[in-house]
């Protein structure tokens, strides 16, 4: 994690740091895990994905001249007999940020070799977002059941269901595969693949470690990071 | 080269560096509240640039946030957190120049589409 | 071997004191710090199945890329001649009707650009000599790298599919503009554009997993003193080609998903209503610019993509065969990241006539024209770095002149179509076709023959014959040249690209007869790259064995324990470096080169960088 103590080299603070580690020998990024820096750039690249996505939309809405249908209404749900609006995703963000907290911890205790902490952690991390898969779930049906389709739906621009589905659905897709990977990882922490040196992987020769709950920590933060941009742009604006 | 002392070292270290669970706490309360205020926004149905600004704050808050702390990146080497985030500059000149250009697009549909092309 | 890589004060002989407490004595000049990192233990394959198909080794991983994309090009140069048959000699084969003759311009166009110029750089180069020249086992995730290939050999298993399904490949033009794209009517426009578009998904998928370990093992594995600004442009160019497909490839994915959700579920990103036959169609409110603006935010990058690694192969093999450092090696690395950092703000100089809103003509005019200051600050280097060189005029060097002199013409005609006044009409004339053939088609090529020439000792320890070689140059340079030439001129006279044919129109009676030459060109052209082939074949069969490190160049990868090197590259231990790979001809040197490993204190007499 930080502070990394390194043989022979000095480690300086701030941007003089970042010089004499760029201009340094065999690493950039020092102390830094070859796994944990391989997700951090295809997360640099999957934001690339997400960002096009978003401008799309914001070009394909701000430019129509039909009417785009209000979010807040759209997305209300009945609660107690009275619509409450954008109530459903205030509970999706409510279960996303919580698991992203949990998630936060199981890398902590993970560090710490806490075996038990970090699994339970993690397979709390998985149910949550399990939940979230099926709210969003819920919430596809509703609106494909007020007619809503991506090529078409009652409320205005056509585009309103096209936009929603997709993005909505690269997200979900992100969350679901986040929580296939967080019950493999529950498992190999409880199976102890992590502890006494690590177990080698399949096919590979590189040795189980702690490290790699980071890693997966690292993909669901950036889920839940996508969400608040999902959050702000489709449903607030 | 004796890669069970390293290892051994690394374990050593790891340990004592570990965050106290505080800052953990603190950050998914403030995530909690931000992400309540953003809600609020639309609760009380603010409008135009008002609305714009609390949207844009609290997302970039709660983003940032997110990757300064449970991702870690207030404690990454600069080397890294630069990398990451000189990309952005792309994203954000797309974002511009398509915020001009749905601008036009909406123009041009309305020029020539209701008004008639100004014939 | 292992001594000659050993130093005085190597890592076991490094007690921690030496480190710290080194106030009174005198520094070791040959001190070059420990390792950080263990040594990473390899999967060797047994079968035959895990040592040549899901091979884990880069360098295999890197000639199966290598295959593979000079097979896709093959069929590109098939395509060409088939399309230059047409423009040359208007109905003399029957079967190439208008709808084929589209089919075979986007095929041409997607193949060369992505299967062929990217597969090849990026997977087959970059695989091969990314880990020997930064002084690697190997990449860093093997086992994701061969899925890699195989991700990429799907991709363009899907692509070919597309020639056998009904109705064709698509035929809608390589930058697969909607909304004719996916509208009846375009050739393709059913199964083949949407194998076209599930291909490319394929294909950045398993590029991602490719470029992370690129990425990763030039910024995480390097050797022992092997510094960012001691690596071969080689790699610079890669690596930073690489940095840019991890960026621009999104852009292309979330088009190609959207598009193909137009397609089949009948979305509306990108389609406008439309009249068709007096009805109205489905589709509606769409925004076809926005297909353009994605699709060259994408679009601009790749051509960089294409170019980067060809400047910083080229620039190796000048230094190398003109015995010369190469001028300005900071100069070169900066230009570099700074034309990989700009490409991502130029894109939409490949819209100016497409609708879009019309500042955007300025803002993307001076970015264009910026982006051409690094590229000339590189050409000039290159040639500084002749200037008095002890200039070898072997194949490898030929090749490179030729690459110089193509990239000037195409970078020069760049400048014209930067400008929006000049562009304007320009645009969709041969004058583009000729400036993007010459800077992307015919100048990157020439660095890949080169290439060829250069690395092929290594790769199989045998020196390609020379005779041969120089024939395949001549033939292929005067002949591209016959091609690409002329075709400015029939920009300038107004003949738009991408026509099946001109029938009575004016430009005939100017164009016939160069169209004719051009097209005579073109096969011969094409033909010659067979004598690349004979060669090869040749070469492997009776071939010169080639003594080790023929060339006497600096880098890593020709001073590994074996030639060719075997898996894991450098034998017991990994070399130790102390320079960078450009000590040629230093004066008091007793060698005109001096290999990165040369520890300082043998070669303290003479003058040589401080690097
Ligand atoms: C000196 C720097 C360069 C400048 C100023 C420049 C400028 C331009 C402009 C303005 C166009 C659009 C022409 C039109 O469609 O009307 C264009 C097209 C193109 N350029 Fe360049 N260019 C430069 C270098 C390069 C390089 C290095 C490559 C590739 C290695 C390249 C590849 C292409 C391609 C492939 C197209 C045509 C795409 C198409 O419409 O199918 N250019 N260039
Ligand atoms: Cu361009």
């Amino acid at each position: 994690m930080s502070d990394p103590k390194i043989d022979g080299f000095e480690l300086k603070p701030g941007f003089r740091g970042m010089a004499s580690d760029t201009g340094s020998d065999q690493t950039m990024f020092k102390g830094v895990h070859w796994g944990k820096a391989m997700m951090w750039i295809f997360l640099l690249s999957d934001t690339f994905v997400f960002s096009c996505f978003l401008i799309a939309y914001m070009k394909g809405r701000g430019s129509t001249p039909v009417e785009w249908p209000n979010p807040s209404e759209v997305f209300a749900l009945e609660a107690f007999g009275v619509p409450v609006p954008l109530l459903l995703i205030a509970l999706m963000t409510f279960v996303l940020i919580t698991s992203s907290g949990t998630m936060a911890l199981a890398v902590k205790y993970g560090y710490e070799k806490n075996r038990k902490m970090c699994g339970w952690l993690v397979l709390a991390t998985a149910i949550g977002g399990l939940t979230f898969v099926g709210m969003q779930a819920y919430e596809w049906s509703k609106l494909i059941h007020e007619g809503v389709r991506p090529w078409e739906n009652p409320f205005g621009a056509a585009q309103f269901g096209s936009f929603f589905f997709m993005i909505t659905g690269f997200h979900g897709t992100h969350v679901s595969i986040g929580v296939i990977f967080l019950f493999i990882y529950a498992y190999k922490v409880f199976a102890g693949h992590y502890e006494n040196g690590g177990k080698r992987g399949w096919f590979t020769t590189m040795k189980g470690d702690y490290v790699e709950i980071e890693i997966l920590g690292l993909y669901w933060h950036f889920v839940d990071l996508v969400w608040v941009f999902i959050f702000a742009f489709f449903y607030l604006w | 080269m004796d890669d069970t002392n390293q290892i051994n070292e690394k374990d050593k270290k790891s340990q004592e560096s570990t965050h106290k669970i505080g800052i953990y706490l603190w950050i998914w309360g403030l995530l909690f509240v931000l992400s309540f205020f953003s809600y609020m926004v639309d609760w009380y149905q603010f409008q135009g640039m008002l609305r714009w600004s609390l949207i844009l704050f609290f997302m970039f808050a709660k983003a940032g946030l997110i990757m300064a702390f449970f991702m870690h990146l207030f404690w990454e080497r600069y080397a890294l957190v630069n990398v990451l985030l000189w990309p952005m500059t792309a994203i954000a000149c797309f974002v511009f120049l398509m915020a001009a250009e749905f601008e036009y697009t909406l123009f041009s549909r309305m020029f020539y589409f209701f008004v008639g092309g100004g014939v | 071997m292992s001594d000659e890589y050993e130093n005085k004060s190597g890592y076991q002989a490094q007690s921690s004191e030496a480190l710290t407490g080194s106030a009174g004595s005198t520094p070791d000049m040959d001190y070059v710090r420990p390792a950080e990192l263990p040594e990473q233990d390899l999967y060797h394959g047994h079968t035959f199945l895990t040592k040549w198909v899901f091979c884990q080794d880069a360098k295999v991983i890197g000639v199966q890329y290598f295959l593979t994309a000079v097979f896709t090009g093959i069929v590109g140069l098939i395509l060409s001649w088939l399309m230059r048959l047409q423009l040359g000699f208007p109905g003399l084969a029957g079967f190439i009707t208008a709808e084929h003759y589209y089919q075979f311009v986007t095929m041409h166009g997607m193949i060369m650009v992505v299967y062929f110029l990217t597969a090849l750089f990026l997977g087959g180069f970059g695989n091969y000599l990314i880990p020997l020249m930064v002084g690697a086992r190997d990449m860093v995730f093997p086992y994701v790298n061969m899925l890699s290939f195989w991700m990429f050999f799907v991709a363009v298993a899907v692509l070919m599919a597309s020639f056998f399904v009904p109705g064709g490949p698509t035929g809608a033009g390589w930058t697969l503009y909607p909304p004719q794209t996916i509208l009846e009517g375009t050739p393709g426009s059913g199964m083949g554009i949407l194998l076209m578009l599930v291909s490319l998904a394929l294909f950045v998928i398993g590029f991602t997993m490719g470029g992370l370990n690129y990425m990763i093992t030039v910024l995480q594995a390097r050797t022992r003193g092997m510094t960012l600004m001691r690596m071969p442009l080689t790699v610079w160019g890669i690596f930073t080609a690489t940095v840019l497909a991890m960026l621009a490839f999104p852009a292309l994915l979330v088009s190609a998903i959207m598009m193909t959700l137009d397609k089949v579920i009948g979305t509306s990103f990108f389609m406008p209503t439309i009249l068709k036959a007096g009805e109205v169609l489905e589709y509606g409110g769409g925004s076809p610019i926005l297909f353009q603006h994605l699709f060259w935010f994408f679009g601009h990058p790749e051509v960089y993509i294409v170019a980067l690694p060809a400047f910083g192969i080229v620039s190796d093999l000048i230094s190398v065969h003109a015995r010369k450092n190469i001028f300005g090696y900071r100069m070169m690395v900066w230009a570099i990241v700074g034309i990989g950092a700009l490409s991502f703000f130029v894109w939409a100089h490949h819209m100016y006539v497409s609708g879009m809103n019309p500042w955007f003509g300025f803002f993307f005019a001076t970015t264009t024209l910026i982006i051409a200051v690094p590229t000339a600050m590189k050409v000039y280097n290159w040639i500084l770095t002749l200037w008095r060189g002890n200039i070898r005029i072997n194949t490898v060097m030929l090749w490179c002149l030729g690459f110089i002199v193509t990239f000037v013409n195409g970078g020069i005609t760049g400048i014209f179509l930067g400008n929006v006044s000049v562009d304007v009409p320009l645009s969709d004339t041969y004058f583009v076709v000729a400036h993007f053939h010459m800077v992307m088609g015919i100048a990157p090529v020439m660095v890949i023959m080169g290439a060829v020439y250069h690395w092929f000792p290594l790769i199989t320890g045998r020196l390609l014959n020379e005779t041969l070689g120089k024939w395949h140059f001549w033939a292929t340079f005067l002949g591209a040249y016959s091609i690409y030439f002329p075709m400015h001129y029939l920009g300038f006279i107004g003949v738009p690209r991408r026509y099946y044919e001109m029938y009575d129109s004016p430009y005939m009676t100017s164009a016939v007869g160069m169209n004719e030459f051009i097209s005579l060109a073109a096969f011969l052209v094409g033909a010659a790259q067979f004598i690349l082939i004979f060669n090869i074949i040749k070469t492997l069969k009776t071939g010169k064995p080639s003594p080790k490190n023929p060339w006497k160049a600096n880098s890593l990868e020709w001073h590994t324990s074996t030639q060719p090197p075997e898996h894991g590259n450098f034998g017991e231990r990994l070399p130790v470096v102390h320079r960078w790979p450009y000590d040629f001809s230093v004066p008091g040197a007793k060698d005109d080169f001096i290999p990165q490993t040369t520890p300082p204190s043998e070669v303290a007499h003479t003058k040589v960088e401080k690097t």
